[in-house]
């Protein structure tokens, strides 16, 4: 016991690789939120006015907003008037067009490489933000060719302001919660993916947010369009450093899905998650929604939740158009004082639309772990279908698990189905590996890889193994 | 408290009604609702378990048609080691009606080996007809066995089809499924009345 305890703690304490700072000049704006320092992000942007009306229609919506309350989280109260809301890192001015090497060199720990070079598995084209700007985007010329725009939403403002003006804020409007009305009025950057009419994309897209400067905030903006019968895979990655001050990440994504078109967002989410007391971590509050426009789209959403003290995000879809599908895959692990409140919504408008839901929640510690998730059938969907699953599984006597589902169903010919369950990892499976020769720790492991097979398996691949060793390390220190 | 209580919510008149039972160690509760035909209603329950091996069944069957508005509130508490409970609730809606289920259990942190289990399942007949089931888990000890399962559809027209194709009217075709998926909620004794329910919807 004593020496399983050793181990435990040796584990514990090289848990978070990720937890580094990066030693770069920076620069800042004042601390606290008024329309001054919105009309400064927009300024320092370089924004048309329509962007800064917009941001300024989004900050007077939110003054007017309560905080809502209703997760099942035991929330901090965030200080909005302590929080910087822009942070980049210094231009050198003798090297104006390139990467500053500290930056390159961050990333390269990290595991994403800036240089267009092919990786293992694959070649992936990063967008890679750093506090409140993109670093650079990688592969931009070779998508070009293909007519494919994939740049930082800042660029893609200056660039393709009628794209952005046509989509921007179409499935998140500036006044759908409290934190995407915050976002929308302090955003600072963040991807923009553009895929014309039938073009397939030829390699992964991803964006990888990194905090690094202390006392701020991160609220990035992504938008993806894909145009009718193309496809996308996006992926999205982020971690922060160590720090004994909670930080706040409210994020925006919105997807629009033409006619037949197929996008598949995953993501691998290891925002620091505190320190074993609890103290610390990143709030993680963010609006993810994907719309079905047009008929047979597909949106697909993955999401490998480890990270974060706290996490409150709800990935949705609005299935408008008819015979559209879209699934949700999840595994949330929460561990030590981590809490989340995560799930999905689907929305079924049109007629003959598909979704389904998968989510495994594990929590260990004395951690909270919360599936939410709204079905709706509308009246219009006409022979619509749904089903979810819904999993929990305990580690530990003092942590929770709770499922809170709400189907709503207005016509006759929808099918919704859910069910979840709610256990533990048997004794008997334990002994089986220990015997084995398995120490505690790895039999966890494995069967906790087991229990969530079913969603990494749905992982591009670059990701899957990532994820997979993220759950085993998000779990250490939880047996014994 | 003891074992078998039985309450019909069909004898009260008012629209709404809260009820609360404790269980003690060793006790078994029985419940069983039944919603008719003819009127709204709001039933609340809720459910302490509050010794060692105190179990709670609940059953319940609601029929509902017109512009008739039926809620159900269930609070089901594991407060103590070694408790059971089961719930089971079917119910059909038609006409305009409105139903909501809003069922939670909850497990205390030290209920340790618990087996809690919920299942809600409905069936909507018309286009106005209107089902929101919310079947919650809140699970705060880790040595439990919990699930809960819930439907929302429609009469299975493969099953109709046989029956049709064997000569059975469409109508009492209909009724014989009604019937079958709501067996399982029928109190003893209460068949025929039920199926007078089924076939005035």
């Amino acid at each position: 016991m004593q020496d399983s305890n050793k181990i435990i703690q040796e584990f514990t304490s090289l848990e978070y690789k990720e937890g580094f700072v990066t030693d770069v000049e920076q620069e800042f704006i004042p601390k606290g939120l008024n329309e001054e320092i919105v009309r400064l992000i927009s300024a320092r942007k370089e924004e048309p006015e329509w962007l800064l009306e917009f941001r300024l229609d989004a900050f007077r919506k939110w003054q007017a907003m309560p905080m809502p309350e209703w997760a099942h989280l035991d929330m901090p109260e965030i200080d909005f008037q302590d929080i910087i809301y822009f942070a980049a890192p210094k231009k050198d001015k003798d090297r104006p067009k390139e990467i500053d090497p500290k930056l390159a060199e961050t990333f390269d720990k990290l595991g994403i490489p800036l240089q267009e070079r092919d990786v293992l598995a694959g070649v992936v084209a990063v967008d890679a933000v750093f506090d409140s700007v993109s670093v650079t985007t990688t592969f931009r010329k070779t998508l070009a060719e293909k007519g494919i725009i994939f740049c930082s939403f800042s660029e893609a403002v200056k660039e393709h302001p009628d794209l952005v003006r046509k989509y921007l804020a179409t499935v998140v409007p500036a006044s759908d919660n409290y934190f995407a009305a915050l976002n929308s009025a302090v955003f600072s950057d963040g991807s923009f993916c553009y895929i014309p009419k039938g073009v397939k994309c030829p390699m992964e897209l991803s964006s990888y947010f990194r905090i690094n400067a202390r006392g701020t905030g991160q609220f990035e903006r992504t938008l993806i369009v894909a145009d009718e019968g193309s496809y996308v895979s996006y992926m999205e990655g982020c971690t922060a450093p160590m720090r004994d001050e909670q930080q706040l990440h409210a994020a925006v994504v919105e997807i629009i899905v033409e006619k037949d078109a197929d996008v598949k967002y995953s993501t691998v989410q290891n925002w620091y998650p505190g320190d074993a007391d609890g103290k610390g971590g990143i709030l993680n509050l963010v609006t993810k929604r994907g719309i079905c426009k047009g008929s047979g789209s597909h949106l697909s959403w993955t999401q490998v939740e480890t990270g974060s003290a706290i996490t409150w995000k709800y990935p949705s879809t609005i299935l408008k158009g008819d015979f559209s599908s879209s699934e949700f895959y999840s595994v949330a692990v929460t561990n030590n004082h981590q809490q989340a409140d995560t799930g999905t919504k689907m929305i079924h408008l049109g007629r003959g639309t598909k979704s389904r839901i998968v989510s495994k929640g594990i929590s260990a510690g004395v951690s909270q772990n919360s599936y939410r998730g709204l079905v709706r059938m509308a009246r219009g969907a006409e022979g619509a279908r749904n089903f979810s699953q819904c999993d929990s599984l305990l580690i530990g006597s003092r942590c929770g698990a709770h499922t809170f589902p709400d189907i709503q169903s207005q016509n006759p010919t929808a099918t919704v189905e859910h069910e979840a369950t709610t256990s533990k990892i048997s004794e008997d499976q334990l002994f089986y590996c220990n015997q084995r020769g398995l120490d505690p720790e790895e039999a966890v492991g494995l069967i906790v890889n087991g229990y969530a097979r079913e969603v990494l398996s749905r992982l591009p691949m670059e990701f899957a193994v990532e994820a997979q060793k993220l759950l085993q390390v998000s779990l250490e220190g939880s047996v014994g | 408290m003891g074992h078998g209580k039985y309450i019909d919510p069909f004898c009260h008149s008012e629209r709404s009604e809260e009820s609360y039972y404790q269980v003690q160690a060793g006790e078994t509760l029985d419940l069983q609702f039944v919603v008719l035909p003819g009127e709204s209603k709001d039933i609340e329950v809720k459910v302490d378990l509050c010794g060692p091996g105190a179990q709670a069944h609940l059953k319940g069957l609601y029929l509902c048609k017109a512009d008739e508005k039926v809620n159900f509130k269930v609070v089901m508490h594991h407060r103590s080691p070694l408790c059971k409970s089961t719930q089971l609730f079917n119910g059909i809606a038609g006409g305009e009606a409105q139903v909501n289920f809003h069922g939670t259990i909850v497990v205390a942190p030290d209920a340790q080996q618990t087996e809690a289990y919920q299942e809600n399942h409905n069936i909507v007949l018309t286009e106005q007809a209107r089902v929101d089931t919310k079947p919650q888990l809140e699970i705060y000890a880790d040595d439990v066995k919990c699930s809960h399962g819930a439907t929302v559809g429609q009469l299975n027209a493969d099953e109709l089809f046989y029956m049709r194709s064997r000569g059975i009217p469409e109508n009492e075709a209909k009724t014989l499924q009604m019937l079958s998926f709501l067996s399982p909620v029928i109190p003893a004794g209460r068949e025929e009345e039920v199926e007078k329910a089924v076939r005035s919807l």
